[in-house]
């Protein structure tokens, strides 16, 4: 240090404003330089003597400025209290704690914002079992599988029926579109599904069998049910379409035992619900029961659907007895005689498979005869 | 009214008040009265009108508490408070000649000088005020009273409020240095002021 740098920071060191180190260095700096050396010593006996004497407050001032005090708060502006209140809560506002929950709540809040946020219009769109977006009636219709087999087909027709089509005068109504659809739509016993009743308008529209264009008196039932409010008969049709076979089986029971007009459908789709429950083994013969007790529209449907049991149980004599059966209605005839063409080909290509089998088996039982057989010893050289 | 801790910061008696706690008002007027009392003594030289602006101040404080941040020094805000009210009320009294120190003081009955009063306040509560013979104090007033205004102002703000010279430069808008350098002024004054003392001498050795 030198006596420049000492003049600037002599005041500091005198008032101990300086830090640790630099004091230390103008102390030594001090000791040996003699000017600076008094210079120090002359203002420390200057501070050291020429305290300043305080005089005393007048008595009495802090009572007054107490009082004065007093009154001005009492007599404080509204704005100036406003202004004391205000700053009174931004003392306690600005204080870190409160900023982090006010972050933490906002944080939460867009949170839940973006998280219910939900692209697209959510009433018109649902979602079905399979995950398939329903948009209206038709799409659903379109989703059921044209390849299932027949026991898995006929409950997700029904289904889909079921939900698409509620009221069979609705159905009823789409019956004039569906000659053109009846004539372009091939019979495919393998794709079609079971004609159920459920679906009965969807059926016709489709040119399904089982409730044909025939069958007026079947339709007047159906106009009938559509227009009848009967409560029981609603709720086993609600049944049904939620899916609720056994409650929806318990309910057409009774309807049909009760012999009202709705007994032919309902004993059918009793049997149907049967069929979603315990399978054809259990519901073919009482879809025969059913064609033995209600001939016509609805028996005929049950014959159809007998038939498609014993398809799918393989029993192809008895299914070809019930189509052999329906080909005699007008309304069945063309189906049916496809149906029993196909049974044809079917057992001939069992046959021919079977011819096959027994010939490529023969072939091979023969060759390994040959092989097997011992050769015949050459005759002796002498003979 | 609430208890005040007698080691509670002015800033945190500040913001008490600013809640509500007259109690820490009145410890605040306790600390500083005196001090403020007698820098505005010492500006303004008339007892009567530094009573009068030692209140002002302290009521200026309670109009402007809602202005205090917490993070600002008290000390530095109040003697803000203080300067200008003597500046305020030197300009409004610019006109009449200031009081000397030996004339008899208009306010006091009794007609004893103002430096007097200064010298002999109440010798039993300075001890070193009672170290000091009368003289030296009173040629110590004398040295003051004669340094000019802004020498005077630095060195009251240092010797009596014990203020620091960077709030210095901050309540006198000047920079650091020309603080140290009127202090350094002041001190050289009232050095020739005390240099003929036995005092003085005895502090050198």
């Amino acid at each position: 240090m030198d006596c420049e740098k000492f003049d600037r920071i002599v005041l500091d060191l005198l008032y101990d404003e300086l830090d640790e180190l630099t004091g230390a260095a103008a102390r030594r700096h001090m000791e040996h330089c003699t000017r600076c050396r008094g210079i120090g010593s002359g203002l420390r006996a200057t501070r050291e003597v020429g305290v300043l004497p305080l005089l005393d407050a007048p008595e009495g001032l802090e009572r007054k400025i107490l009082e004065a005090e007093q009154r001005a708060t009492q007599l404080l502006p509204f704005g100036k209290r406003l202004g004391r209140g205000l700053s009174l809560l931004a003392g306690y506002a600005m204080r870190p704690q409160l900023s982090m929950a006010a972050l933490l709540m906002l944080m939460i809040g867009s949170s839940l914002f973006f998280l219910r946020a939900q692209p697209g219009d959510r009433e018109h769109v649902l979602v079905t079992e399979r995950g398939v977006p329903e948009s209206d009636n038709e799409s659903v219709t379109a989703v059921v599988p044209k390849k299932a087999s027949p026991v898995e087909a006929a409950p997700e027709a029904a289904r889909a029926a079921g939900r698409s089509a509620p009221r069979l005068d609705d159905a009823l109504a789409r019956r004039d579109r569906a000659p053109e659809a009846k004539a372009d739509r091939p019979m495919n016993l393998q794709q079609e599904p079971a004609p159920a009743p459920v679906a009965t308008a969807e059926a016709r529209g489709a040119g399904l069998p089982g409730l044909g264009a025939d069958d007026d008196k079947l339709e007047e039932g159906n106009a009938d049910i559509a227009s009848d409010s009967d409560a029981s008969y609603d709720a086993a049709m609600s049944a049904y379409r939620d899916g609720r076979y056994s409650e929806a089986q318990r309910r057409f029971g009774e309807i049909a035992n009760q012999a009202g007009e709705h007994a032919a459908n309902a004993a059918l789709y009793e049997v149907q619900a049967l069929r979603m429950v315990s399978g054809c083994p259990s519901a073919a013969p009482r879809f025969e029961d059913v064609h033995t007790r209600y001939p016509g529209a609805v028996g005929n449907s049950a014959a159809w659907q007998a038939a498609d049991c014993y398809r799918s149980l393989g029993e192809l004599a008895r299914a070809r007895q019930n189509y052999d059966e329906l080909a005699t209605d007008p309304n069945y005839k063309a189906r049916a005689s496809e149906a029993i063409a196909e049974l044809d080909q079917r057992a001939a290509d069992q046959e021919s498979a079977a011819r096959k089998g027994a010939g490529a088996g023969a072939a091979a039982k023969a060759k390994p005869a040959a092989a097997s057989a011992p050769a015949k010893p050459a005759a002796p050289a002498g003979q | 009214m609430a208890a005040v801790q007698g080691d509670a910061t002015d800033e945190m008696l500040m913001v008490r008040y600013q809640r509500g706690e007259r109690a820490a008002f009145a410890e605040l007027v306790r600390r500083h009265s005196r001090p403020i009392y007698n820098f505005v003594l010492r500006q303004l030289r008339v007892p009567s009108v530094a009573e009068d602006v030692t209140q002002d101040v302290f009521m200026r404080l309670v109009q402007n508490a809602a202005e205090f941040k917490h993070e600002a020094r008290f000390l530095t805000w109040l003697y803000t408070i203080a300067r200008n009210l003597c500046i305020d009320q030197l300009r409004k009294s610019a006109h009449r000649r200031h009081a000397s120190l030996d004339q008899p003081i208009a306010d006091n009955p009794d007609g004893q000088a103002l430096i007097e009063s200064i010298s002999d306040p109440n010798p039993q509560t300075s001890a070193e005020r009672s170290a000091l013979s009368s003289e030296v104090r009173s040629s110590i007033v004398k040295a003051v009273d004669s340094l000019p205004d802004d020498q005077r102002e630095v060195f009251l703000l240092r010797e009596v409020a014990n203020l620091p010279f960077r709030d210095i430069a901050e309540i006198t808008g000047v920079g650091e240095n020309t603080v140290k350098s009127r202090m350094r002024y002041a001190l050289d004054r009232l050095k020739d002021a005390l240099c003929d003392f036995e005092e003085y001498a005895r502090a050198l050795r």
